[in-house]
């Protein structure tokens, strides 16, 4: 067990280039101890290298990697207590299930004994047991995913389990199912666990804490409802939930928010720096509502498509050539063609130049604007 | 439409076979033939067409200062060829390791530079290297000695064996080292506790190539060697005399032949049994 530190790491593919390609920028997190953490972000953003600088098999270009504060950076994969389960299963194909469970074990010389009362217990915990004596290579692709997991939980030593989409090769209802039991062992045995996914809905039912990514910089870091009420920029508002979240362009008039179809008070709390660029009003479909009242406060437009999603349903308005959607449930009734609309101030996120401009009850947003990278990012 | 296409297509077998064996089936019948047997024209039954005889394959064991005794170039053929091939195989497999999982700078060379360096050995006509051999050993002193053969083997294997271990590494997929080391073992131990098990197709193929280059090389047997070492191509062709003893020539070129093709069935059997599948995915 340990908390991992992450200290003004950089990595690059290329360092001989005069000007390099950084897969990672300078960043600073933190992994507290016994937590489960998301990366989450689009393919390339970089997570599967800051997951190998973690576990060692790349070494960052820049910055320190701190167990417990003690500086690991140069200290080689085999002596790390880094358990690592990669997209695709690896498997030792010449060895049986058991051996393979076995191996790390054996590679730490631990007593046969020993080693075997461990097996059979991380077996029985996958659902292996009746599998020990086969072939590995004959298990079918779930199986198979299960024992480049099995091998990380054998060791005593483990101090994070690192997964880079792991559930990529496994059947939608059995993914659901491995998720809980990553979560029951995460608790069981109080295994840091950091997750990477592409899949936000893999990320909100996993993890405490999930850290956006996008481009070689965090994001955000924060519980999945942070997430999801404050995102602190619009590409997290976009990223993070389904329907996105709706952003509307507006102008600071004369003391209030200036869109098409209407105008918005200013939410309460937040100030408006003079200088801003772009201003947009962020607000979550399901927050969207419809209304009767002709109040400057409510915008109005056309409903332009319904679409039912079986447990909801999703309407498309348009004001003046913007498209605002809705997440309504699936017994509403739908007016026919003109709609007022009406966004509750406390659900509305502000956004300068595609940052959040934090109210005062804000714990998500940083204290200075936005940079990423600038400074720690404590999580959890 | 479908009868003349199998009817080619057997035909085409047929020439193929009958163009690759009959060449031992003549080797195979003239083995067992006397000075008579092979004069006027050839004959291809025993017994119907000509006498057999043992002739042939009794003058290959030299039994009380008789015939001429090819036993001796057959076991330092063995030495050379296999000491050659194992050495190779170990320096090859490692280097094709390295070649294959790390980076390597050499000013502006870069891995697959060094890959090819290797390779390049073999573009050379084997003539060109024979002086520079020659003039190596000469000043070795290893001239006409089984050690110098087995140090000009290895130059002349090396390169074979690197090559296919470098492309049968690369399609080992890195995760499997990675995951090893995270497993607890050091680059080296997951190379010989992991990668190498795995690779025992490759090494074979690698080794047959070796073997056979080596056991088969008649060049630098001929140039590097004199009187006290002789090697086995050395040695049949050397029956060669002013008459020609086809028979225990014959006889020579089967039994030089006999444990390559017996090599190669184990090796052939040992590729199809498919244990490679399933490594990753």
């Amino acid at each position: 067990m340990a908390t991992i530190e992450l200290s003004r790491i950089a990595h690059t593919y290329e360092p001989d280039s005069d000007e390099p390609v950084y897969a990672l920028k300078e960043l600073n997190l933190v992994w507290n101890d016994g937590g489960t953490y998301a990366l989450l972000g689009p393919s390339g953003c970089g997570k599967t290298t800051m997951l190998n600088i973690i576990s060692g098999l790349i070494r960052p270009s820049r910055g320190n990697v701190l167990f417990d504060g003690v500086d690991f950076t140069d200290l080689p994969t085999s002596k790390r207590n880094i358990a690592q389960v990669f997209q695709f299963p690896v498997i030792y194909t010449l060895m049986t299930v058991e051996e393979n469970l076995e191996f790390p074990l054996v590679c730490r010389r631990m007593p046969k004994k020993e080693r075997s009362r461990r097996v059979r217990e991380v077996a029985e915990l996958l659902n292996l047991r009746d599998k020990l004596k086969r072939p590995a290579r004959k298990l079918a692709p779930d199986d198979k995913q299960m024992i480049s997991l099995g091998r990380g939980l054998v060791r005593n030593d483990v101090s994070a389990l690192l997964m880079d989409e792991p559930l990529t090769v496994i059947d939608p209802q059995l993914k659901f199912e491995i998720r809980r039991k990553l979560k029951q062992i995460n608790e069981h045995y109080g295994l840091t666990m950091v997750y990477v996914t592409h899949d936000q809905n893999e990320a909100m039912t996993f993890a405490d804490t999930i850290v956006v990514m996008n481009d070689g910089e965090v994001i955000q870091a924060g519980t999945p409802q942070e997430l999801y009420n404050r995102p602190e920029t619009t590409y997290v508002g976009y990223f993070i939930g389904s329907p996105a979240m709706n952003l509307i362009d507006s102008r600071y008039v004369d003391g209030r928010l200036e869109t098409a179809g209407g105008s918005l008070p200013v939410p309460e709390g937040v100030s408006i720096p003079p200088d801003v660029q772009t201003l947009q009003v962020g607000i979550r479909p399901k927050y969207v509502r419809f209304t009767d009242a002709t109040t400057p406060e409510t915008l109005s437009g056309q409903v332009n498509m319904v679409q039912e999603l079986g447990n909801s349903r999703v309407v498309t308005v348009e004001i003046n050539g913007e498209k605002i959607r809705m997440k309504l449930s699936p017994d509403t009734t739908i007016p026919e063609r003109e709609v007022r609309l009406s966004l509750p101030e406390e659900h509305i996120c502000l956004y300068a130049d595609g940052v959040l401009l934090c109210r005062d009850e804000d714990n998500v947003c940083l204290s200075v604007p936005h940079q990423p990278g600038s400074e720690a990012e404590p999580m959890g | 439409m479908k009868t003349i296409y199998l009817a080619l297509k057997y035909l085409a077998i047929l020439l193929w076979t009958s163009f690759v064996a009959l060449p031992f089936l003549w080797a195979l019948t003239t083995s067992f033939k006397t000075a008579n047997g092979v004069t006027g024209g050839a004959t291809y039954i025993p017994w119907l067409q000509y006498k057999p005889s043992l002739e042939g394959w009794k003058v290959l064991v030299r039994t009380g200062g008789q015939g001429i005794d090819i036993v001796g170039p057959y076991i330092s053929s063995a030495i050379v060829t296999l000491s050659a091939s194992f050495l190779s195989l170990a320096l090859g497999t490692l280097a094709a390791y390295g070649l294959s999982r790390f980076s390597y700078r050499l000013g502006f060379l870069k891995n697959s530079d060094i890959t090819f360096f290797f390779i390049s050995q073999r573009i050379m006509p084997p003539i060109v290297l024979a002086i520079p051999f020659f003039l190596m050993l000469q000043f070795l002193g290893l001239l006409d000695t089984i050690p110098g053969l087995i140090l000009v083997y290895i130059a002349l294997l090396l390169p074979i064996a690197t090559w296919v271990m470098v492309d049968f590494f690369n399609n080992i997929p890195r995760q499997v080292d990675e995951m090893a080391m995270i497993d607890g073992c050091n680059p080296i131990g997951a190379f010989v506790r992991v990668i190498l098990p795995n690779s025992l197709p490759g090494i074979a193929v690698a080794g047959l190539f070796c073997i056979i280059f080596g056991w088969n090389d008649f060049f630098f047997a001929f140039t590097l060697t004199f009187t006290k070492t002789q090697l086995l191509p050395v040695a049949v062709v050397a029956l060669n005399s002013s008459v020609t003893p086809w028979w225990s020539l014959s006889a020579s070129a089967l039994v030089s032949v006999a444990p390559l093709v017996i090599i190669a069935f184990f090796v052939e059997r040992f590729l199809s049994s498919g244990k490679m599948a399933g490594a990753i995915r």
